[in-house]
């Protein structure tokens, strides 16, 4: 059995899903969460449940609401989970009204009671129930309450819907949907009628789907006359906004019926943001908790844990394994193999995983307090002024974390060409992947502004999304239509626990990438380096992996680092960015207590140290990134060109920062 | 005319047709639409864009869509 | 010696086989980074632009 989930934006359907299946998926409190549809199953197995994006009708306006239209026409859908913000029942019973009409067994599991009463809204289920002609169940689904209930009556009870045509949409439109289902008889497994009021209203899925099995000439006549006459008669001004209001009508006579409203207490949620997204201070204080953000992640909290992870790997653990291996007497090969392979390079990432857990654990709170819309407001205007949208702002801060799901972000964003353009900038959004090699190199040129100079070139990832979409939006994309409404969600107090598991939902790909891909690459990157054409145990500047490195290294000399070894870490860089510092540390690799850090001074200096980590913040994507990339455009030219062009600014921002410092006198 | 709401202060929409198409529709899923009471929250220096609110939900809008909606200061 | 032939083949088959996996699933892009793809079988199928 196959049950779809589907409800308005931010109203919880995601929590749900998680409650009901088990699993974990994305969750934070902003509209458009979900962008695609996820399939769950049960905790009782009882069939699949499907989660939907957030929609506020059928009619879909952007990419993420296509998905639904398009999974309820082309998809066998056994039955039909509507959930309801209970405290914003009026623009909520929009949806459902259209999910009734599709004619398919449905239940409405109500959401957020506990929202409502706090705003004086009262609401009887059983009547809601009796009227829509459907089972009604309260639940909260953050914390799961009413849940077993909901899979009770799920599993259990027919739910046919029992009152057909809630809505009539007046003689005039009626008889026009009755021509209409006429010229689709037996020709489709949908409901007739809901096909026909979708195709009315204007919906382009729709009008394509019925375009293919009806005769289209006909359906276009019966459409032109439905409209000259309904214009004459009434006062509206299109089809969808007469549709719009027939159910409106019906709508406020329900809620009439069911809500009772009482005095509401002035929500928190109201005084917090006449701060937060205050005139004058607005912008300062998202600045400000960035600030805070990089602190605590560099500075006060992730430096010592990551440094304390150091030594546990350099001291007990190397030991360890050494003392191991003696005991075993295994050769010379494998002792190098683990030693100066997998220990330097795996353990080299893994010594960044509490920085990175800091970074995703304030990621998971931007997303789970429902600050991040705000800031998509607060940023607007300088986002307006570069021909972008506020809204993608919140692709880029989720990019912070990994461009993948940043990119994936984006489908919120409903004109196409602001989505491109987004979609094309998130990778030079500084993700957590390139972290460790600017803690590596902070820690090691400039030890006494780590959070400052890192801040930095997050900085100018930012400054450099700004310049160049101006600089695309006023040449290749050029379009004025934009669009920018937004849905601001009350405050939540995230709970300690969702906030945790979303941390570990991010950060476990990267200890998991560092178990699985960076292993490999550091097995790989070691016997390059241990072997060379001269045979095995060569010196490593005559090693295969120098060899590589030397080709390409001389394009690199002009910013500052033309080693074979930084030649080699970027190559590598490609497929993962951690991969960069796995790299480093089995290219560096010095036994005893000598650091990487303090052998680094060797071959860079501060300046082009500074010149390398603002490479690795521009060059090419990763390769998960690039696929992400050429499957959400579609297209391999913008796929070649978000690569090319990132390289290209890269060279160039390298080259001015290395040779300009150097003029005015820096090392 | 929305400019001469100011914020807290509370108006009923009378026109909303002069807004672009795109935006009317996003608004209208909102449940914003002409009869519906809105309250200024919010606005944004620089010409940015404006926080409305209306049956207990806030809307964030850019300024010079906010201003092509007619309303009667209430 | 036995041991480090063992130890040599295990680590050696391991990255091999990690290293496939690997760049097989960046290729998928979206599906490596979706919360669910373990018990998912719906294949993230790009949506196809309506216009």
């Amino acid at each position: 059995m196959e049950i779809a989930l589907i409800g308005n934006p931010n109203t919880g359907k995601t929590s749900l899903f998680n409650n009901l299946t088990g699993s974990y998926a994305y969750v934070g409190n902003w509209s458009g969460v979900t962008v695609e549809k996820k399939v769950g199953v049960f905790k009782n197995n009882i069939g699949q449940l499907i989660d939907l994006p957030g929609v506020y009708t059928l009619n879909p306006l952007s990419k993420d609401e296509g998905v639904v239209t398009s999974y309820f026409l082309n998809e066998a859908v056994d039955r039909l989970l509507n959930i309801l913000d209970a405290s914003q029942l009026e623009r909520n019973l929009h949806l459902t009204l259209q999910l009734l009409e599709f004619e398919k067994p449905a239940l409405i599991g109500l959401n957020m009671i506990d929202v409502a009463n706090k705003r004086g809204i009262q609401i009887d289920a059983s009547k809601l129930s009796k009227i829509l002609g459907v089972p009604v169940v309260p639940v909260v689904a953050r914390n799961g309450k009413g849940c077993d209930k909901l899979v009770d009556v799920i599993a259990t009870k027919s739910i046919q819907p029992a009152n057909k045509n809630l809505v009539c949409y007046g003689q005039a439109v009626e008889s026009a949907i009755a021509a209409i289902t006429g010229e689709m008889t037996a020709k489709t497994n949908h409901s007739t009628r809901f096909l026909a009021i979708q195709y009315i209203e204007g919906n382009e899925y729709v009008r394509n789907y019925v375009n293919h099995i009806a005769d289209q000439q006909k359906l276009t006549s019966i459409l032109e006359e439905l409209e000259s006459q309904l214009l004459n008669q009434y006062d509206t001004k299109s089809l969808a906004n007469f549709i719009y209001t027939k159910r409106k009508e019906v709508i406020e006579k329900i809620v009439a019926e069911v809500a009772r409203k009482g005095d509401a207490t002035i929500p928190l949620s109201e005084k917090i943001d006449s701060i937060v997204t205050n005139r004058y201070l607005g912008l300062p204080i998202f600045l400000l908790l960035m600030y805070f953000m990089f602190m605590l992640t560099f500075d006060w909290l992730g430096t010592p844990l990551s440094d304390a992870l150091d030594g546990l790997l350099t001291g007990p653990v190397t030991s360890g394994i050494e003392s191991a291996l003696g005991a075993i007497h295994a050769s010379a090969f494998i002792h190098a193999l683990i030693l100066e392979g997998l220990v330097a390079g795996v353990g080299g990432v893994l010594v960044f995983v509490p920085q990175i857990f800091i970074l995703f654990f304030f990621i998971s709170l931007l997303e789970d307090s429902g600050y991040m819309a705000r800031v998509a407001l607060v940023m607007d205007r300088i986002m307006e002024s570069v021909g972008l949208n506020g809204k993608a702002f919140i692709p880029m801060i989720i990019g912070f974390g990994c461009n993948v799901p940043g990119i994936m972000a984006a489908r919120t964003i409903e004109t196409p060409r602001e989505r491109l353009l987004t979609v094309l900038l998130t990778p030079l959004m500084s993700c957590s992947a390139r972290l460790p090699v600017y803690a590596l190199f902070v820690g090691a040129f400039f030890a006494g502004h780590k959070a400052f100079i890192v801040l930095s070139l997050y900085v100018l990832g930012i400054v450099m999304v700004l310049i160049l979409a101006k600089i695309f939006s006023s040449t290749v994309l050029k379009s004025e239509t934009s669009l920018f409404v937004i849905e601001l969600p009350p405050y939540r107090l995230p709970q300690f626990q969702s906030l945790w598991r979303s941390t570990w939902d991010k950060g476990k790909g990267f200890v998991r990438k560092a178990g699985t891909f960076i292993f490999a690459g550091s097995v790989i990157i070691w016997l390059l380096s241990y072997a060379g054409p001269g045979g095995l145990e060569v010196d490593m500047d005559d090693s295969f992996l120098a060899a590589i490195g030397n080709v390409i290294a001389p394009i690199f000399a002009p910013i500052g680092f033309g080693t074979w070894q930084a030649a080699a870490s970027l190559i590598t860089g490609f497929l993962a960015k951690e991969a960069i510092i796995s790299t480093m540390n089995i290219i560096y690799f010095v036994p005893n207590d000598a650091s990487l850090q303090a052998l680094l001074a060797d071959f860079y200096t501060p300046l082009s140290a500074y010149s390398f980590m603002v490479f690795i913040l521009l060059y090419i994507p990763c390769l998960a990134t690039v696929a992400t990339i050429y499957k959400e455009t579609n297209s391999k030219k913008w796929t070649a060109f978000s690569m090319i062009y990132a390289f290209v600014i890269a060279y160039v921002l390298a080259l001015i920062i290395y040779q300009g410092g150097r003029l005015i006198g820096l090392v | 005319m929305f400019e001469s709401l100011k914020m807290g202060d509370k108006g009923k929409i009378i026109d909303i047709s002069r807004v672009g198409k795109l935006v009317q529709r996003r608004l209208l899923d909102l449940g914003i639409t002409e009869g519906s009471e809105v309250c200024v929250k919010c606005v944004m220096p620089f010409g940015g864009p404006v926080m409305i609110e209306s049956c207990g939900q806030c809307v964030g809008i850019r300024r010079k869509e906010a201003v092509q909606i007619e309303v009667v200061r209430l | 010696m036995i041991a480090s032939i063992i130890i040599g083949i295990v680590i050696f088959g391991y990255a091999g086989w990690a290293l496939v996996r690997f760049i097989n699933k960046s290729k998928q892009g979206k599906c490596a980074a979706c919360g669910v793809k373990d018990s998912c079988s719906s294949q993230c199928s790009p949506i196809v632009k309506n216009k």
